[in-house]
């Protein structure tokens, strides 16, 4: 979304770099073995700068190309990944917490609901990551010239913006969000080639919320979660992988542009 | 990036295979899901499959003659591995392999009939046709056998519960994990057990809270379940985590001996039929000595199933007179008997009717948190494979 707000390009290789972070967070628990914040530190570092550097590797290329060249180069740049990760990690399941020297305990939340410290720490972190993009949206100057290349980059670059330093920045912190997500689903349950699939469900929620939308996605996300595991409970389990496409073909024929999504936004075939 | 380099050579291979080259060995197609979502299941089998392959040639090949592999990926998909079935066999591979998911046996059964190469399935499941009375063409040595682990993994349940068992029973939703859960639900009812839940869960689900929690409130005390390894363990995992205590029995997948040592829960058992490197076998050593010599970066505990693999195919070539053909081949494969070395709880017999095995033998296996070790709670236990 954050990618979509200010570059108008929607990254296919969302999943993919969502892994990326996960098995970076592998890497350098592995490294810094009996360190474990240290480990966490730096995988943060590193995901930033992988977003930074896909951006000044493959993505500035495609500056003036038409969006559609930009968005095949992310799906070009998923397969790469995907490939490069199986070749540097091999095809083995992974288990970061235990790299890193934790266990994730069973945590009472009231009856007999329970929730692991780790899905906790996902609740935890996915509002810091909201604030904080909140914050350095609304009241930091790189955030007020990153909404203002969103809104119009022409205008922005004409008022001395430098849109590239932008982009790789948007790009950073999409790559350090979705990194950071990864991370945490795989110390929840494990790190292993099937998790490019649970990038593949982020769409139909941004979707749902609006693309350009931050709330957006956010709501789209609950919504989207709350009919896969309802559906699942009360109707069939078999459901949980076509409720999120339900949910946005629903959307899709209701209101195309999302929940939060801006209307002029769409572009009509 | 060693992989990367193999793939390549041997694609080169496939190239020079048919020129010449290949009357000067044995040549053996394979095709596999050595990338893909599936790759950490098939692709520890060929690597170690091949690193076998790879000794024996250095120790001067098999009556004299080396043996060439041919090793194409097919990442676990039909139309890849029909287009790879049929490349290998215009390289006149004289056996193809298939170490890939279930839905890749269509397409490669369809190409090896029509040229009338045998295919032997190495740690892909065996399908039903494998069992007697076999298809001529189709050989399997994968540890797992369908109705059988039931069998085994049941009878233990039986032998173990002091209590009567309310059931719950877990799968992924892949056909042939399916019909086995099916299989295992009745079977649970004529062994006097009350199956009370059945999740199927798809592959792959990110979380398996919402299908733990639905076994769970089902009050099962124990459950079984036969699937992937990650369907399997998330399963348990997550029933775990929402505090379910009793005791869960699932099939022994390659890595089961390594992740009982991170999991070290005294309930979760695994049932499989080949043995643990905790044996320290001397076939073991040799697979530790050979896997070295690879470099190959697997726990040394995934590799059995390819040693196995390696042992059958050497067998099978040992009784293949020189110059070989497929029809002599096949010929070896209807009348084998492989000496596993302990690898298994006896040797590996493929007869004109069955090409399976005559005899499947189980273990069972827990972690002990007293002994801080992963003990043995059941020793080779037999059963019969009959028509």
């Amino acid at each position: 979304v954050l990618i979509y707000r200010v570059s108008r390009v929607i990254s296919l290789a969302h999943g993919e770099l969502m892994m990326l972070g996960a098995y970076g967070l592998f890497a350098t628990a592995s490294l810094f073995s009996g360190h474990p914040l240290v480990a966490i530190a730096a995988s943060a570092v590193l995901a930033v700068a992988v977003g930074g550097l896909v951006y000044l590797a493959l993505m500035r290329r495609m500056t003036g190309e038409s969006v559609l060249a930009a968005v095949l180069a992310t799906i070009a740049l998923g397969i790469l990944l995907r490939g490069a990760m199986v070749l540097v990690w091999g095809p083995q399941e992974r288990h970061p917490l235990q790299a890193l020297g934790w266990a994730n305990a069973s945590i009472p939340i009231g009856g007999a609901a329970k929730i692991s410290a780790v899905s906790l720490a996902l609740v935890l972190a996915t509002a810091a990551v909201y604030l904080g993009l909140w914050l350095f949206l609304r009241y930091t100057r790189w955030g007020i010239r990153m909404r203002a290349a969103g809104q119009n980059s022409l205008l922005a670059a004409q008022r001395g913006i430098g849109l590239h330093g932008i982009y790789a920045l948007a790009w950073g912190l999409a790559t350090f969000t979705g990194g950071l997500a990864g991370m945490l689903i795989a110390c929840d349950s494990a790190l292993e080639q099937t998790m490019v699939v649970i990038g593949l469900k982020a769409f139909p929620a941004a979707l749902v919320g609006g693309l350009d939308s931050l709330l957006g996605a956010l709501l789209g996300s609950i919504v989207v979660a709350a009919a896969e595991v309802l559906l699942i409970h009360y109707v069939n389990p078999l459901l949980s992988d076509v409720v999120p496409f339900l949910v946005l073909l629903a959307m899709l024929i209701v209101r195309p542009w999302g929940l939060f999504g801006t209307r002029e936004e769409l572009d009509r075939v | 990036m060693r992989r990367a380099l193999g793939i390549a050579v041997c694609a080169t291979g496939v190239a020079a295979a048919g020129t010449g080259a290949a009357q000067d060995a044995y040549v053996i197609g394979v095709t596999a899901g050595m990338t893909g979502p599936a790759a950490a299941t098939y692709a520890p089998v060929i690597d170690a499959m091949k690193a076998y392959l790879d000794h024996v040639n250095s120790k001067g090949g098999i009556n004299g003659k080396p043996v060439r592999l041919i090793i194409a990926d097919d990442t676990g998909e039909p139309s890849r591995a029909g287009a790879n079935a049929k490349r290998l066999i215009g390289d006149k591979a004289l056996m193809i392999v298939n170490s890939s998911l279930s839905s890749t046996f269509a397409p490669i059964l369809a190409e090896t009939k029509r040229a009338g190469v045998p295919l032997y399935y190495a740690g892909a499941v065996c399908p039903k046709e494998t069992y007697p009375p076999a298809d001529p063409l189709q050989f399997c040595s994968t540890a797992f056998g369908a109705t059988l682990d039931s069998q085994a993994a049941l009878g233990f349940v039986r032998a173990q519960a002091k209590e009567p068992v309310r059931l719950g029973l877990a799968a992924m939703a892949i056909p042939i994990a399916r019909s086995e859960i099916d299989y295992a639900e009745g079977l649970s009812k004529t062994l006097g057990m009350t199956p009370v839940e059945k999740q199927i869960s798809p592959p792959p689900a990110p979380d398996y809270t919402p299908f733990a929690t639905k076994l769970k409130e089902a009050n099962p005390n124990w459950v079984y379940s036969w699937s992937p390894w990650v369907s399997q363990v998330r399963t348990f995992e997550a029933l775990r985590r929402l505090g379910w205590n009793g005791r869960y029995v699932t099939w022994a997948h390659l890595n089961a001996e390594e992740e009982l040592v991170r999991l070290k829960d005294g309930e979760l058992y695994v049932f499989g039929t080949n043995a643990f490197f905790q044996d320290d076998l001397p076939i073991h050593a040799e697979i530790r000595a050979v896997t070295h010599k690879a470099n190959l970066k697997y726990p040394i505990s995934y590799l059995t199933e390819g040693f196995i693999a390696g042992l059958v195919i050497e067998s099978v070539l040992k009784n293949t007179a020189w110059p070989p053909t497929p029809q002599k081949v096949t010929a070896a494969m209807n009348n084998l008997k492989v000496d596993l070395k302990g690898l298994r709880g006896g040797p590996l017999e493929w007869t004109k009717d069955n090409h399976f095995r005559t005899r499947q033998y189980y273990r069972v296996w827990k972690w002990d948190p007293a002994k801080q070790a992963v003990v043995r709670v059941q020793d080779w236990m037999p059963i019969d494979v009959k028509q």
